[in-house]
This record gives C-alpha cells, structure tokens and sequence, in this order.
C-alpha cells in the first residue's frame, strides 16, 4: 500500500494493520456510521436497492477469491447461490432448524458442492474449466427442478419461513438491511483476511503461473480446492441470506444470466481488489434501475419502441459496459479508485 | 427396433446441426484462440433476420439467403474489428467475458426488435412427406437438414484443405507470428473467420428454426452445440461435427427413454465426464506444459 510521505512503521504490528492512518480510521468510523443511520433518512426502494446489492456483494467476494485471486474462472456462481438458498429453504421450512445455523451450514454445503465441481480444475484450466463451470450451472439447476420436487419445491417457487434471531423476528426493510450490512461486513473482512494470509498467496501464485507456483511448493490442487471451497462457501452464505431476504425462491432466481451478470459486476468492480465488488455491483445496480424507469420514460415519448424496451436496454446496456470496461479499463473501477486517491495524496503536483 | 432407428435418424440431423455450430466455434478459437461464447446469440439474430427478411419483407428465399449471409457476414466481420482485436493477448477470462456480453448485447437486440413475435416459423419451403428408405419412414426436412449439413461440413473442409484464403487462415491459427512474417494479414485472417463462423451459424440458425420454430431458445442451442465442440476438442473440424453427433444422439435418446428435463442436461453431464476423462476432447491438441 502506497502512503503519504513521513508515514513509517515502527513495529510489524503497525505494517500489518488493515486500517493503518488517521484517515483510514475516521473513514471507517463514518462511514459505519453513515451507513447504520441510513434507515432514518432514505426510504424502502434505497434500503431494498442496498440490501440487494450487499447480498450480490457477498457473493461476489467469494467469485472474487476464485476467479479474481486464484484465477479459476467460474461462470456457474449463482448455482452455488442456489445450493445455499435451497439448504437454507429446507432446513428452515421443513426441520425448522434456526437461522444462524442455517447460515454457516448453507454456506458449507454450497462449499462442497463447488470443491465437487471443481475436480475438473485439476486437470483442465481456461476455456475448458469455464465451460465445466456452466455445466455445473445447468447440472445444479435441473438437480433442484426435477429428481426430488416434493423436497425441493421443482420448478416451482419454494417459501422460505421468516427468519428469527434469539427471539427477534426480522420482519421489516430496515431489519433486514442491517442484518445484511453486518454479513456483508464480516464477510468481506474474512476475505481481506483470507487474501492477506499464506492461503491467500497461495492463491494469487497459482493465477499468476500454476507451474512455478507448484516448483515453489504450493501444492496447485489442495489450493485450487480450497479457494473452490472458499468461493463458494461464499456464495451459499448469499444464498443463504437472499433466501431467507426474499423469503421465496426458486430456480429462475439462478439461471446462467445471473452468473454471467456476476462476473460482469465483478470485471466492471474490478478483478482481484476487495473493493472491486462493491463498486461492481453498486454500478451495475445503479446502471440496471436506471435503464429500468428510463425505459418507459423514452415508450411515452416514441411509442413505437414499444413495452419491451426497457427489458431491452438492461440487456444492451449491460452487454455494452462489459465489452467497454474490457477493452477500455480490464482492472475495473477499483483501479480508478486507486489512481483518484494517488492524485488526491499527491495534489497539487502530479507525482 | 424401427422407434430406435428412427430416433437414431432424429439424433443423427439433429447433431448434424449441432456439429455445424460448433464448426463455428472450432473455427474461430483455431484462428484466433477466442472461444466465442455468443455463438449461440448468433444464430438466434440470425434465425430472426432471416425471418424478417422472408416474412416481413416478403423476400424469395434465394435473395433472403443472400441478404442474410451478407449482413451476418460483415457483422462477423465487424466484430473482430472491435473488441475483438483489442482482446489479442488478453486474459482468457477477459476474453470469455467479451463474448458474453456480446452475447448479452445480442440477446437485448432481439428482444428489443423481435420480442412481441412469438411462436414465429419460416414459411413451408418444402411440403412435409415421409419418405420409406429400408423400410423405415423418415421425414423429408429432416433428410434434407442432413444433406445440407453434411454439404457445407465437406465444403468447409475443402475450403481449409485446397483454398487460398482457408490456408492463410489455418496458418494464422497455428502461430500469428509466424504467419504474419509469412506475409500473411493475421487480423485479416481472424476476421474472415469470423465471418465465415457468422455465416455457417446462420445457416445452423436457418436450420434449426425451420424444425423447431424460431424463439430465444436458440440460443440455448449455441450452449449445446459448446458441449459438443468442447467433446469433440477444441481444435478439430471432425471432432466437432463427431461431438454433435454424440450429443445429438444422446440428447433424442434421453428425451425419448428418460425424460424431457435430462434432455436439457445431458450434453453438460457428457461433457464434465469428457473433460475428466478426457480433458482436451476426443480429438482436441493435448497441451503439455513443464517446468
């Protein structure tokens, strides 16, 4: 991390810290705050707006280990969403099992799954582990419709029951934007952390060149394994949460379109930087509702582009993002982030 | 016996089309190393173009063909001027992503331009007969799908075999540098590639809406017919239309003796096993790499 002049670390305790200056510190503190205060000023579409995107967020962290940090690219996540929302589903609805177990136990099962589909990772890597991904996608997917409709709800949506915390029953908007905030929190933290130790390097070894990663003695399929584990205990921890947010779900909440959306958050955040999903999905979201009220907007001008438009221009806007973030800025937002915050450092002089 | 046959037919025409998509995908990724994930939206635009240009416009089928190879063409060729070019050198996932959202683009298009027509079908070019070969019945446009794949399929070789240009493009495959120091115009090459992959997809496209109707499950198709290059390894023709077939096959046979809903997965279950089993496909280049 780059610092302002005349800033040292005096002991190894200070050059590990997270949150190193003042400024860091204060940041946090406000916006903690300004985050927890939100529900007082703004009203249920802003809190729904940011309950959906953290939830996206959460996932994203885990998409962002295994595809951005350790390079396995998976454009399957949000069957790993789907395997956590439906433990989540029927442990609560048919064994009545409580929330907070349900949680971690969403996101091991979701972790199993992908360490099961990511075997293939062994031995194949790039075009063809993507496309072993999508076939996870559709593979989960029909497992959920059709073997077992009577415990899996098929095809049709499955109620999840509202979730209850020592008594608290969480019934509103705001219960559950904090709920969500405070996951989304600890979640991300355990990312950074995950990154910031020796697994963590691993990883980034093993994307940067699996073979001299593997002459350096990191075993490439035990991490492989594990950052599938990771990614994907992730998603089912989201899953978990969207479910249990939602309160009904079923197969169509976890087609391809929505894995492929993900990774495109997670290009426009920014690959690799624990920032990059925030900013990927907060835009993308922002982006999506905006080509939504602007659709029927632009129908009562020109009738002729008729009803379908605005369903049109969510797709067409998103297709078109994606393509100019590749080819303009590959590294995302978080990488503009980086250079604004150098300037601002730096200002008024260029360097 | 004659219900198996006769699936084996349904398989067989069925896979054919498959195998002539996935020569698209073949077909790019050994000029250019892109796999193009928006292969399956492709032939979805294109079913529907053709459409409009036969239906709407009233167009004879031999100038709608025309048109809509010349406009699926130049788009092909189009789109390896930008982005494409810009993603030589790239990540894979960059690259993987630009084709999707190509394909996401492509999919917006058609809602955008073709959403209110549902249930839409090509004109009758031909009045549906059963034919009696051996004595087991066939249906004429499932022949008649058959011959016109395995036409362009020995076309297709014949041009990458004996043509100018189809060597020019194979040898920008093998190696961009090499070929450009040959005197050969690799981006040239790459777009060409492109084009003829657009074209050969709607062909598929033409194909595929003509038996089954022209919707936006088309391009679910263009997943399928993935399956079937990725069986078929990535870098050959033959395995290509070979991976159709199996998976064609597969798929009639599953729908008709299991279920319609294993039909849908059947190709990605085949094709993990393949990738376990077998990860460069039955025909693809074995990458060996050390240290």
């Amino acid at each position: 991390m780059r610092r302002s002049s005349g800033v040292f670390d005096t002991s190894y305790l200070q050059d590990m810290m997270v949150f190193r200056t003042k400024h860091h510190r204060i940041g946090l503190v406000g916006l903690t705050a300004a985050f927890l205060m939100l529900p007082l000023f703004c009203g249920q579409f802003w809190l729904t707006f940011i309950s959906t995107a953290a939830v996206t967020v959460i996932a994203l962290q885990g998409l962002n280990i295994l595809s951005g940090y350790c390079g396995q690219i998976s454009i399957g996540h949000t069957a790993f969403m789907a395997v956590g929302a439906y433990t989540t589903a029927i442990l609560a609805g048919r064994f009545s099992v409580p929330f907070w177990l349900c949680l971690p136990v969403s996101g091991l099962s979701a972790g199993m799954v992908g360490i099961l589909f990511g075997l293939p990772s062994l031995r194949v890597k790039g075009y063809y582990l993507a496309l072993t991904t999508i076939a996870a996608q559709f593979i989960i997917i029909y497992l959920i419709k059709n073997p077992f409709p009577e415990i899996t709800g098929g095809a049709i949506a499955l109620n999840v029951p509202e979730v209850t915390l020592g008594g608290f029953v969480f019934e509103s908007e705001a219960h559950f934007y904090y709920l969500i905030l405070v996951l989304t929190l600890l979640m991300t933290f355990g990312s950074k952390s995950i990154m910031r130790s020796h697994v963590g390097r691993g990883f980034i070894a093993i994307r940067d060149n699996d073979i001299a990663a593997e002459a350096m003695g990191i075993n490439p399929y035990r991490y492989k394994l594990k950052a599938f584990f990771i990614g994907c205990f992730y998603a089912g921890v989201s899953g978990s949460v969207w479910a249990a947010y939602a309160r009904v779900i079923s197969p169509d909440d976890f087609t391809l379109t929505n894995s492929i959306w993900q990774m495109g958050m997670l290009i426009v955040g920014g690959l690799g930087s624990t920032l990059g999903p925030f900013f990927g999905a907060i835009f993308i979201n922002l982006l999506n509702e905006i080509c939504v009220v602007s659709g029927p907007l632009i129908t009562s001008w020109i009738p002729q582009m008729g009803a379908q438009l605005s369903a049109a221009m969510v797709e067409m806007t998103f297709g078109i993002t994606i393509v100019l973030f590749l080819v303009y800025e590959p590294r995302g937002i978080a990488h503009r982030w980086e250079i604004l915050k150098e300037s601002y450092r730096l200002w008024p002089f260029s360097y | 016996m004659i219900n198996f046959i006769q699936l084996l037919t349904i398989g067989l025409s069925v896979g054919c089309i498959y195998g002539l998509i996935a020569l698209g995908f073949v077909l790019i990724y050994k000029s250019s190393q892109i796999f193009n994930f928006a292969q399956g939206e492709m032939v979805m635009i294109s079913a529907f173009l053709a459409w409009s240009i036969l239906v709407q416009l009233g167009a004879p089928l031999w100038l709608g063909a025309i048109l809509v190879f010349i406009i699926v063409g130049t788009a092909g060729y189009g789109l390896e001027r930008f982005p494409l070019r810009k993603m030589i050198g790239q990540p894979i996932l960059a690259t993987i992503m630009v084709t999707m959202g190509i394909a996401v683009f492509l999919r917006g298009l058609s809602i955008l331009l073709w959403a209110n027509n549902i249930g839409i079908k090509f004109p009758p070019i031909v009045t549906e007969k059963t034919i009696t070969i051996f004595g087991i019945p066939f249906s004429n446009i499932l022949v008649g799908s058959l011959l016109i794949v395995l036409l362009l399929v020995v076309l297709l070789s014949l041009f990458f075999n004996y043509s100018r240009t189809g060597l020019y493009m194979r040898a920008a495959a093998e190696n961009h540098q090499l070929a450009q120091s040959m005197g050969i115009r690799v981006t040239r090459a790459i777009a060409q590639s492109w084009a003829i992959a657009a074209i050969v997809s709607a062909v598929g496209g033409f194909l595929l809406g003509y038996l089954r109707g022209i919707d936006s499950g088309l391009s679910q198709i263009g997943l399928v017919a993935m399956a079937a290059a990725l069986v078929g390894g990535l870098e050959s023709f033959k395995g290509a239309v070979l991976g159709g077939v199996i998976i064609g096959v597969a798929e009639t046979f599953t729908g008709f003796y299991i279920g319609h809903g294993l039909k849908e997965v059947i190709p990605f279950i085949l094709m993990v096993f393949v990738l376990i089993y077998k990860p460069y496909g039955l025909f693809g280049l074995k990458r060996i790499e050390r240290v």
